[in-house]
């Protein structure tokens, strides 16, 4: 073994120093300012597309106050609004709250679009964490294992597991775990039992992410209280991203360990345990990481059917209920919010690919 | 790499922990809700839109402020006669102007002295504001109200005698808030609102969560129609959908789940062990309107007959139970039956059950070819997720007579508001909620003179139109009578010839009204108390 780790140096090869600059740039840094660049325009591309397509289906105003107010008071409303003005005229309104953090006030009920953004979209990142966890607990290992027993019952198994999970509509696993668990206690729905909620409404300064405001209350039956509640949404929503996971890490386990260096691993006598852990599981993960960020787009649609089947009022319930409301101008600020937040979280994950995988910055 | 497995290892040990933590409280009771044994658990699926009476006009607000705030007149547990809350008395000075006395030493739950000037301020910034989500509009009959001293107040009314205006003193438009806390002219946030403490009712709220939790606690110093409050704690729990609370009451997570359950989960939860389905006195009226315009026939007389033929067609007591399971019952007037003045027109002109034969009669004099093809919109994300089976059955019922064809469309809220008004739908669905508890809220805002801008029968069925020949004078005429009348019994002639009037001419075909209904745990007390015509929902009635 120590023979091997001598003769072969078994990661991929540092680059030529040649290699190392174009312009005297060093190609990290390239890397992330072309990534940063192209950004910009996909984030615009992202919020015009919001702002064109809720004027598409319908005057807002009429949405949401229509039937309830004569015509005077709809033209007065949307004169209030800004909406009679020309639309080039809106558009550079909306863009320039959007660099101010302004984004609108709902028509339904008078809240700050942003309010709603900080205290429900900690709801939702509570949910996409414990969902992430549940998906990398799930995923990685089982994906490990499918590869490991390639072609025999266990992969067979992990695999339609694997099929099932990613294809059941998150809301009928929501259901399922809901019927299977409620009868032995669980709690069905909330993010915490009603006396503690109540009781976390007095944690200062209050984060609203229930778990880390328990930790600050410092309570340990109240964070048991917490876990419990966020172990079936959870569960429900990170088995959707978990599937993919699991055939992820399979293929990718799978092609590695063909790869050259495993079978030149192999030849000087490695265990396999060894090739498996130290060389094929480690770049096989790369990929995972790629699609993270695709899934996170995922985890927040999904989010919208989670949290309201799971009573967790995040980004996602507060969404499907002005949609309900026909109140478009805070699902405008909802959606561009994670719209962004997409945007954000995939130059996050070509950042991490960049340190994680040198050969992506040439 | 060494990162990476110090990181599996801390999300692995963090995982293993939270499990851990989690299976210990599995069977700890000891942070459940329902059995904490102090306060009253309330859940519901309603939302609150504003704490603040200027920017809010409907049932999750006005639940919120019938506990924090007083009103000028307010309905006892039982009653529908509005009697003195923050005032000591009031009463019709001179036909257009009502004057209220207000108790002497009421103060908000923040140390503010309460006097005529905090009433006057609440009902002008609430003409003021006229928020798009708020109750301005019930507020048409006032044209000014003043503080004449620190105890007197005087609203000045458009019209004279006008028999509504203490009704609606109680309505969302009535609510009184602290001059010195609230804006003049903007609608205050709820978290803004819930911090100036400017209540004045039986509960105070101690911690909100907007539509997710909110805890109130009894105001020892309430003064008012409502009396001490039975629970000094109560906490409302908002859900988002109605299955989760139909599984928490039935788990007993909660004390009581009020509005709205489906017909379907009340009468499951009926056979539950340890529950009880409270049923009251219900407001909702669900109803067909005929846009006299565009609806079937060449002439006034064959429309007439269309629309009679129909009234004679439909079997709402065959709805009532078959969709609804008996959660809503037959409407046969417009105003439902336990509003004083309440007649069954409908059922006296047309007969209880659906008569073939009487509708055949009504067509054929009018010389209505047969079969008559109605085209029938209704709405399925707007009055409740059993429109669909309720106008399904509606056009079996017609079509069952040989006599309609009927071409049943749906449409979404959005557009449906925007095409029923622009004439697009011949026949259509409505419903209504009333403002306050009285004949008039059933009958007024549907048979005035027609006024589009003024939007007084926003129906736009064209009924008293008077730009048509279905303008109806004498029908305003009654209308005017039984608003001004003082006295009751001569009120309740009016508003019976009214009725009947809406039978003869059929407008609107009632269908249906509904009950409330809320579930209590057994030991729950006083839920029977507060289901009553006044549709408030007193936390002050619940004890356990």
């Amino acid at each position: 073994m120590a023979t091997a780790e001598v003769l072969a140096p078994l990661d991929p090869p540092t680059p030529e120093p040649s290699l190392r600059r174009r312009g005297g740039v060093p190609p990290l840094a390239r890397y992330l300012l072309v990534r940063l660049a192209l950004l910009i325009p996909m984030m615009w591309v992202l919020v015009t597309m919001v702002f064109v397509l809720m004027r598409v289906i319908g005057d807002p105003i009429q949405a949401a106050l229509g039937g309830r107010l004569t015509a005077a008071q709809i033209a007065e409303r949307k004169a209030d609004a800004g909406l009679d003005r020309p639309i080039l005229t809106q558009y550079w309104e909306y863009i320039s709250g959007l660099f101010r953090g302004d984004f609108g006030t709902t028509l339904t009920d008078n809240r700050k679009v942003s309010d709603i953004l900080v205290v429900n979209g900690a709801a939702t990142l509570e949910l996409a964490l414990w969902s992430l966890i549940v998906a990398f607990a799930v995923g990685i290992p089982l994906g490990r294992l499918a590869a490991r027993y390639r072609d025999r019952l266990p992969d067979i198994l992990l695999r339609l597991f694997s099929i099932l999970v990613y294809a059941a509509p998150v809301f009928f696993v929501g259901l399922l775990l809901k019927l299977a668990f409620t009868p032995f206690g669980w709690p069905s729905s909330g993010r915490a039992s009603i006396s503690n909620e109540l009781i976390l409404q007095d944690v200062r300064p209050r984060t609203n992410i229930m778990i880390v405001d328990a930790f600050l209350w410092g309570d340990p039956a109240i964070i048991g209280d917490v876990l419990k509640h966020a172990m079936l949404p959870a569960i429900a929503l990170g088995l959707l991203t978990g599937g993919v996971f699991l055939r992820l890490v399979r293929v990718n386990l799978l092609q590695t360990l063909r790869m050259d260096y495993v079978t030149a691993a192999r030849a000087r006598g490695i265990s396999e345990r060894r090739v498996m852990n130290k060389h094929a599981f480690r770049n096989a993960l790369v990929p995972v990481v790629t699609v993270m960020g695709m899934q996170v787009a995922l985890l927040l649609g999904g989010a919208i059917l989670t949290e309201t089947t799971f009573e967790w009022k995040g980004l996602g319930y507060q969404l499907s209920e002005y949609l309900i409301k026909r109140d478009f101008l805070a699902v405008q600020g909802i959606v561009t919010l994670i719209a962004l937040i997409v945007g954000a979280m995939s130059f996050l994950i070509d950042v991490i690919i960049a340190f994680v995988d040198p050969r992506v910055r040439f | 790499m060494r990162i990476f497995r110090r990181s599996t290892a801390l999300i692995a040990v963090s995982a293993l922990a939270g499990v851990a933590l989690a299976a210990c409280g599995a069977g700890n009771n000891s942070s459940d809700d329902a059995g904490s044994g102090s306060g009253i658990i309330v859940g519901t699926t309603d939302k609150v839109v504003s704490i603040d009476p200027a920017g809010s006009y409907d049932n999750g607000s006005l639940n919120v402020q019938t506990q924090v705030y007083q009103y000028l007149l307010n309905f006892p547990a039982g009653s529908t006669e509005p009697t003195p809350d923050a005032a000591s008395a009031c009463d019709f000075a001179t036909p257009t102007t009502y004057v209220c006395t207000i108790k002497p030493g009421l103060k908000f739950a923040n140390g503010n002295d309460l006097t005529a000037s905090d009433v006057a301020f609440s009902f002008k910034r609430v003409v003021a504001i006229n928020d798009p989500s708020g109750p301005a509009s019930l507020l048409g009959a006032m044209e000014s109200v003043e503080a004449t001293d620190d105890t007197t107040v005087t609203f000045t009314l458009s019209a004279a005698n006008d028999q509504t205006f203490p009704q609606i003193l109680v309505t969302s438009a009535g609510p009184i808030v602290d001059e010195e806390t609230y804006p003049a002219d903007a609608v205050m946030d709820d978290d803004a609102a819930v911090k100036a403490n400017g209540f004045s009712g039986p509960y105070t709220i101690a911690k909100y969560d907007k539509n997710q939790l909110a805890e109130f606690k009894a105001n020892p110093d309430y003064d008012g129609t409502y009396g001490p409050a039975a629970t000094k704690t109560v906490t409302m729990k908002y859900y988002a959908k109605a299955e989760n609370l139909k599984l928490d009451i039935k788990n007993k997570d909660i004390d009581v789940a009020f509005r709205s359950l489906t017909p379907t989960d009340i009468a499951d939860l009926e056979k539950t062990d340890g529950l009880k389905v409270n049923t009251g006195a219900g407001g909702e009226l669900r109803y067909i309107t005929f846009n006299l315009t565009t609806m079937p026939g060449d002439s006034k007389e064959q429309k007439l007959a269309i629309r009679k033929a129909m009234a004679s067609s439909v079997d709402r007591a065959d709805l009532a139970t078959q969709v609804y399971k008996d959660t809503f019952t037959p409407a046969y007037s417009m105003v439902p039956d336990g509003q004083a003045g309440a007649t069954e027109a409908f059922k006296d002109a047309y007969g209880e059950a659906p008569d073939a034969d009487a509708a055949k009669k009504f067509l054929d004099d009018a010389g209505v070819k047969t079969p008559v093809n109605v085209k029938l919109q209704y709405n399925p994300d707007h009055y409740g997720s059993s429109s669909d089976q309720e106008y399904n059955a509606v056009k079996r019922q017609l079509e069952a007579t040989g006599l309609f064809t009927i071409d049943l469309q749906s449409t979404e809220w959005v557009t449906y508001s925007e095409e029923y008004n622009a004439d697009a739908y011949p026949v259509f669905q409505l419903g209504w909620f009333p403002d306050f508890p009285d004949a008039d809220n059933y009958l007024s805002p549907f048979l005035s003179p027609y006024d589009k801008e003024k939007s007084g029968n926003f129906t736009n069925s064209h009924y008293n139109d008077l730009d048509t020949e279905f303008a109806d004078p004498e029908m305003t005429k009654l209308l005017d009578s039984e608003r001004t009348d003082g006295d009751q019994a001569s009120r309740e002639a009016t508003l019976k010839q009214i009725q009947d009037r809406i039978a003869d001419q059929v407008p609107y075909l009632p269908l249906l009204t509904g009950s409330q209904v809320a579930v209590g745990v057994d030991g729950i007390k006083g839920l029977d108390k507060t289901l009553d015509a006044s549709f408030k929902f007193r936390f002050t009635s619940l004890s356990k």
